[in-house]
């Protein structure tokens, strides 16, 4: 990424939201354990209180405050999303691009492999996992990733098919290029937006999975997560609990996801030259 | 009695330095022939015609021998040399007026040898003065004028007149038709056959090919004073074996040529001798060379090796330092390294199908260095797969292919790059050619980025950018950062361009290159292109679906049905005298003027073993159904067309041509 490229970036408007939100976020996670006003773990207050000077958000049903809550559970749900949105999107990238590139027999298997996990229950085979194995929160991002590369795959390969028959790539092999200088300098670039859509989508997934397994139960109980906190939040739907427990975590979810998608845009729009004028 | 030239070299001393003018030249003329000298301005064949006759300047060095009776003529002492000046050997002044005396009526020029040298009386001389007008066309009333009351055409016949005037045996004319109109020109053909027929030997210096292939019996080509190629002169036009000979075939207007002139690359020179006199005594000699026009200029001429090598279109390193002598090739004599022009490109028996689809039925091509090659045939008749297995880049099923003398199937698996820096590909669609997403600075530089092994950062910029200047693109650094969708068609094409050429290529495959483009920048594109032909030596492959094209820019033609060739040949043939039927209707049809049930149906009938343009043929007959036919050579060989029946309805051009 040149400079030129980066100005352009820093002008569009889409890029600067999603990385204010994103900065924020990253603030948020590192300076969490500062900014917390107590230990997320302690149970020590009056369960249910509504906000309060001394708790901003109030108390859980718990009895711990839930602004150190939110902090806590932010980074987690975060790093899940990242290990599990990065992890399965290499490996589809990985199975896409060799599976276009080779072509044949491996193409072949690549893609009925890819139909089988198509084919199964990311959530059902989760559920399984978590319950049987009890496995730590990193491990079932990476099962996460690897239930969900399918998808990423086909279509990274079906664009990459495009892209590899396209004339300028085999015109490039007809200067000499080799596999890798096609794959770094025409495939990549082209399939870029791929990417960081589906980057953004993976994420989106990965952190819904998070909410989800935890809402069904199947996550450590104790442990913090923004998903946890709705899971526990809609338990006391009747209460007048919602602005200060059920709403901190859903906006928090909803920015990320939002920032994702803003970068993703703005990424797209920026590494294609035929879209860079409108912005 | 014929007279032999034996080594003659030729140079001017202008005080320290000296040009070379002829340079060890052979020749011999025979009685009762036409010797003819062609070659461009400078490559000293007037020099060769006053040496022979004596009459070169003060300045000149002579070495060499022109023998005549047993004599070297160059031993004469001045006096015996004026006995057989004018008496036996004569010569034909180029310019007309500048030849005559102002003062003096032209009857009196012409008997003025008889007179001097034959002891003539002014009246006994009048006779012999009319007939010899008489003889060069000339009304015998215009002896009385003076010489500026001449045309150029009449000064220059009575120059003719003057020289025949005491009979010589050899007769040298230094370019008798340059200053004369067509009808005046056919009257000076046929008179120099009969000189020709009364037992004359003549050296006809010229650069009028046609004079050459008309007249002329046997042909010397010269170039900075050497004789580069020596052959019968009908076969100067059809068949040149020295690049200089094709050069010069395809920089002259002739009648029924068709493709636009190109002129030869770069510039001739002069060579020049410099004589340094140091102060301890020694002498240091050194040659350079200089282009005509220019002031002294460095670089040192080839001392050794050919002279033609810096503006050969088939050069190898050898021909810079190698001891060129002459390769006798049939009826020709070559003064070339490589045996005369040799093939760039030899396919034989070349198969290709996709799935069930025969797209190329077992063809030969064979490119020759230094010429365009076009492939012509409509949508579907195998021409691109044809171009793309030229190229390397498609395997063929069955067939060899021969490139620069290797089997390309054994270079492309050793060392595939190497190849690919040898041929420059040029796309029918430019814009899918070039990724969107590079920049043009990106794309021309692309080759030289695959290839990075030898290059850096600095050498791919200054590259790029003169190649850009070679398309005559900007280079300016705001360009290199422009992105194809803000390029015009033209544009994203000269950069094809320029991709095709950055490494150098000897071999350049264009598949369509200008049918995307509009008419106006078709006509610059193609321009560009085939200036860089010239420019660069390239041996091209040019793949058009459009025959008006083909004859703007072929040197030979392949009109292609089905995924066969079924007519091949010099692109003036193919064009003037079509000879397949598919073709005449190609022609027809280009012009408009095909018949309209001849235009309805497209497409070829690819059944076994029969001629594809069968059931479209007005003139099939029954052999037609039952084989596929065999190949008919016309025009010497030259002109081939798979045809039982040939059409040779206006093949009468070729008997009067001889």
């Amino acid at each position: 990424m040149d400079f030129e490229t980066l100005r352009k970036l820093s002008r569009d408007p889409w890029f600067g939201a999603g990385m204010a939100i994103l900065s924020v976020v990253a603030a948020l996670i590192l300076l969490g354990p500062v900014l917390s006003p107590y230990d997320p773990y302690d149970m020590g207050f009056r369960p249910l209180s509504p906000p309060s000077s001394g708790h901003w958000l109030g108390i859980n049903d718990g009895g711990m405050d839930i602004l150190s809550e939110l902090f806590m559970g932010l980074k987690n749900t975060v790093f899940f999303g990242l290990i599990a949105a990065s992890a399965g999107l290499t490996l589809g990238a990985l199975v896409g691009l060799s599976s276009a590139v080779a072509g044949g027999a491996l193409d072949r298997f690549l893609m009925r492999m890819a139909d089988i996990f198509l084919a199964v229950p990311p959530v059902m085979v989760l559920i399984l996992v978590a319950a049987f194995f009890r496995p730590s929160p990193r491990v079932l991002a990476l099962a996460l990733a690897f239930l969900g590369w399918a998808r990423s795959a086909k279509v990274i390969r079906a664009q990459a098919r495009v892209v590899n028959g396209a004339l300028h790539v085999k015109a490039a092999r007809r200067m000499g290029g080799g596999r890798v200088y096609v794959i770094a300098r025409h495939l990549m670039p082209e399939i870029f937006p791929l990417y960081v859509i589906g980057f953004a989508a993976q994420l989106r997934v990965a952190v819904f999975m998070e909410a989800s397994l935890s809402f069904l139960g199947l996550f450590d109980p104790s442990r913090k997560s923004l998903g946890i906190m709705i899971h526990y939040a809609l338990r006391y739907y009747y209460m007048d609990v919602w602005i200060h427990w059920l709403l901190p975590p859903v906006v928090c979810l909803t920015l990320l996801i939002m920032a994702s998608t803003f970068l993703a845009v703005s990424l797209e729009k920026v590494f294609d030259p035929r879209l860079k004028e409108t912005v | 009695m014929t007279m032999r030239i034996k080594g003659l070299t030729v140079s001017y001393t202008d005080g320290d330095h000296s040009l070379l003018a002829l340079d060890g030249v052979d020749l011999t003329l025979s009685p009762g022939r036409i010797t003819a000298l062609v070659g461009e301005s400078g490559s000293g064949k007037t020099t060769l015609g006053k040496a022979l006759i004596g009459l070169l300047p003060e300045n000149a060095r002579i070495r060499g021998r022109v023998c005549l009776d047993g004599s070297d003529i160059l031993e004469l002492s001045e006096k015996e040399r004026n006995r057989y000046r004018w008496q036996r050997i004569s010569m034909v002044f180029q310019d007309g007026q500048a030849g005559l005396n102002p003062v003096m009526r032209i009857s009196d020029q012409i008997a003025e040898p008889l007179i001097r040298r034959l002891g003539y009386g002014r009246e006994e001389a009048r006779p012999a003065v009319q007939r010899r007008l008489e003889e060069v066309g000339l009304d015998a009333g215009l002896a009385k004028r003076y010489p500026h009351e001449l045309s150029g055409g009449q000064a220059q016949r009575v120059l003719l007149a003057m020289a025949l005037v005491l009979d010589p045996e050899y007769l040298i004319l230094d370019e008798p038709t340059a200053a004369l109109d067509a009808t005046t020109k056919n009257f000076v053909f046929s008179l120099l056959r009969d000189l020709k027929a009364g037992g004359r030997s003549l050296l006809l210096i010229t650069h009028d090919l046609e004079l050459v292939s008309g007249v002329s019996d046997d042909v010397a080509v010269l170039y900075l004073g050497q004789i580069m190629e020596a052959m019968p002169a009908g076969e100067l036009l059809t068949e040149p074996m020295h690049p200089y000979s094709s050069a010069l075939v395809r920089s002259f207007p002739g009648m029924d040529t068709v493709r636009d002139l190109g002129g030869i690359r770069g510039d001739a020179f002069y060579r020049f001798t410099h004589v340094h006199s140091h102060r301890d005594g020694s002498v240091h000699e050194h040659t350079h060379v200089k282009a005509p026009g220019t002031v002294h200029e460095g670089g040192h001429a080839p001392l050794e090796g050919c002279l033609f090598e810096p503006r050969c279109t088939q050069a190898i390193p050898e021909c810079r330092t190698g001891d060129v002598g002459f390769t006798a090739a049939g009826s020709h004599s070559v003064r070339c390294l490589r045996g005369g022009i040799v093939a760039m490109l030899v396919m034989e028996g070349v198969c290709k199908s996709y799935g069930s689809v025969q797209a190329l039925e077992s063809t030969d091509l064979t490119l020759k260095a230094g010429e365009v090659f076009c492939i012509v045939g409509e949508t579907g008749s195998g021409k691109t797969t044809l171009a793309m297995v030229a190229a390397a880049a498609l395997g063929p099923d069955r067939g060899s292919r021969l490139f620069e003398g290797r089997d390309m199937d054994l270079w492309r698996r050793q060392d595939y790059r190497s190849l690919a820096r040898r041929i420059g590909i040029i796309y029918q669609n430019p814009g899918e050619a070039v990724s969107h997403r590079f920049s043009v600075f990106d794309i021309v530089a692309e080759p030289l980025r695959i290839q990075k092994a030898s290059f850096g950062p600095e050498e791919i910029r200054n590259r790029v950018v003169s190649a850009l200047n070679e398309v005559r693109l900007s280079s300016a650094p705001e360009f290199l950062k422009r992105y194809p969708h803000e390029l015009n068609m033209g544009a994203i094409q000269r950069l094809c361009i320029a991709r095709a050429l950055i490494h150098d290529p000897v071999m350049l495959i264009a598949d369509e290159p200008t049918s995307s483009l509009d008419p106006s920048v078709q006509a610059k594109v193609l321009k560009l292109l085939l200036g860089l032909q010239i420019e660069k030596g390239l041996t091209m492959l040019f793949v058009t679906h459009d025959l008006g094209i083909a004859r703007k820019v072929a040197d030979r033609i392949a009109v292609m049905l089905a995924g066969r060739v079924v007519e091949s040949g010099p692109a003036k043939r193919i064009v003037n005298h079509p000879s397949h039927p598919y073709t005449e209707m190609l022609v027809e049809s280009a012009k408009g003027t095909a018949a309209p049930s001849l235009r309805i149906e497209v497409g070829g009938n690819q059944d076994e073993g029969i001629c594809p343009f069968l059931h479209r043929c007005r003139f099939a007959t029954e052999r037609c159904r039952r084989r596929y036919p065999e190949v008919a050579a016309l025009d010497g060989g030259h002109h081939l067309v798979w045809c039982w029946n040939p059409r040779r309805s206006s093949s009468i051009m070729d008997w009067t041509q001889g």
